[in-house]
C-alpha cells in the first residue's frame, strides 16, 4: 500500500469530515446520521495510519494487494448503507401514504358534515 | 348491500365529469367517491364545482395509496362492498349491479368485471401480458382468472379491511393473487367496456414492460413472503 493511497485516504477522511460538519451545522443532519459517517471517518484514518492491518487481513482473506481489501470494504460498507436506506424511504413513503390520507378523508368528513348542516 | 363506488381520478379532467354523471344516472342506487390524486389540472375545480363527493388527496401518491384512502373511506362508514371503477370511462356503471349480484349469490369476496369469461382474447401485446400474468397466478395461486388485469373489481367487507390496513397493496394483479392464495374467493362476471373516452392511457411502451416486470416478480416472489 503506497503512500498516495495512504494520502489520499486522509485527504478523503478530512473532506468528508467537512461536509458532515457543515451538515450538521445547518441542521440537515440526524445525530444517527453523523454516527455512521463519523465512523467511516474513522475507518479510513484507521486503514491509512495502520497499513498493517490492510496487509495482515489482505494476506489472510487471499486478496492480492491490500489496496483491492480497502476498496472491498469501503464498496461493502455503502452497499449497507443503501440498503438501510431503501428500508428508510420505504417506511417514510408508507408514514407519508397515510398522513396524505387522513388529511384528505379528515376534510372529506368536515366538507360532507358542511353540507348536512346546510341541507 | 351498502356499496360504494371508488373512483380513483389523476389528471382525469376531460371524462370525469362525464363518467360521475354517467355513474349517477345509471346506478343512483349506489354511492361513490371521486379520490383526486393530486391531479394537476382542473380535476379538483370540476368535482367541486359539480358538488361530487370528493377525497382531495393534498399531493401525489399513486393509485396504491389513492386507492387505499377510499378503503379506508368504506371502512369508517361501514360499507359492506367496495368496487374500484375508472375516471377515464373504460367501465359501465350499468354491470356494476351485475358484480353485486354475484358477490350476494356466491358469497364471493372479490368479483372481477372480466373481459374474458365468455369472450375470446384476442393476441395483442397487451393481452400476452394478461395470458402471462393469468398464468403464473394460476400456478402459483390454482385460481384461474380470465382478466387480471381488469381494473373493475368488487371487494367485500374482509377484502376491505385487507386494503386499509396493509401497505404497499394496490388494486393490481399481485394483491389478488396474494389474496387468492390466502384462500380468498374471486369470481369472475362478464362485463364489455369501452375505450378510455378522453385523456392519455397511462401505459406506454416502457411503462408497460415495467408494469409487467413488476406484476410477475410480485407474484412470484415478493407476494411469497409478505405477512
Amino acid at each position: 500500500m503506497n503512500i498516495t493511497l495512504r494520502v489520499f485516504l486522509v485527504v478523503s477522511a478530512l473532506a468528508v469530515l467537512y461536509f458532515v460538519v457543515r451538515k450538521i451545522r445547518k441542521s440537515k443532519f440526524e445525530a444517527s446520521d453523523s454516527i455512521f459517517w463519523l465512523f467511516f471517518i474513522a475507518l479510513l484514518v484507521v486503514l491509512a495510519a495502520f497499513p498493517r492491518i490492510s496487509y495482515g487481513l489482505a494476506s489472510i482473506l487471499g486478496f492480492e494487494s491490500p489496496s483491492n481489501f480497502i476498496f472491498l470494504c469501503v464498496i461493502a460498507i455503502l452497499m449497507i448503507r443503501i440498503f438501510s436506506l431503501t428500508a428508510k424511504v420505504s417506511l417514510m413513503r408508507t408514514k407519508l401514504d397515510s398522513l396524505v390520507q387522513e388529511v384528505a378523508l379528515d376534510r372529506n368528513e368536515r366538507a360532507r358534515r358542511g353540507q348536512d348542516a346546510i341541507d | 348491500m351498502k356499496l360504494l363506488v371508488i373512483i380513483p381520478a389523476y389528471n382525469e379532467q376531460d371524462c370525469i365529469v362525464q363518467t360521475v354523471e354517467e355513474l349517477r344516472q345509471t346506478a343512483p342506487q349506489y354511492d361513490y367517491v371521486v379520490i383526486n390524486d393530486g391531479s394537476k389540472d382542473a380535476t379538483k375545480r370540476l368535482c367541486i364545482e359539480h358538488g361530487f363527493n370528493l377525497i382531495d388527496l393534498p399531493v401525489n401518491i399513486g393509485l396504491t395509496g389513492g386507492f387505499q384512502a377510499g378503503m379506508k373511506y368504506a371502512l369508517r362508514n361501514g360499507y359492506d362492498a367496495a368496487v374500484q371503477f375508472d375516471a377515464d370511462g373504460q367501465h359501465m356503471p350499468a354491470y356494476i349491479e351485475k358484480l353485486a349480484a354475484e358477490m350476494e349469490s356466491t358469497g364471493a369476496d372479490i368479483v372481477i368485471g372480466s373481459r374474458f369469461v365468455t369472450e375470446k382474447k384476442s393476441t395483442s401485446m397487451r393481452m400476452i401480458g394478461s395470458r402471462l400474468i393469468s398464468a403464473i397466478t394460476k400456478l402459483t395461486t390454482g385460481a384461474s382468472i380470465s382478466d387480471p388485469t381488469s381494473g373493475m373489481r368488487l371487494y367485500n367487507r374482509k377484502m376491505i379491511e385487507c386494503f386499509s390496513s396493509k401497505s404497499d397493496f394496490g388494486p393490481e394483479p399481485d394483491s389478488i393473487a396474494y389474496l387468492a392464495r390466502k384462500g380468498a374467493v374471486v369470481r369472475e362476471v362478464q362485463v364489455s367496456m369501452r375505450e378510455r373516452q378522453a385523456g392519455e392511457s397511462y401505459l406506454t411502451f416502457t411503462r408497460s414492460i415495467e408494469y409487467m416486470m413488476r406484476t410477475c416478480i410480485s407474484i412470484l416472489f415478493v407476494q411469497w413472503f409478505r405477512s
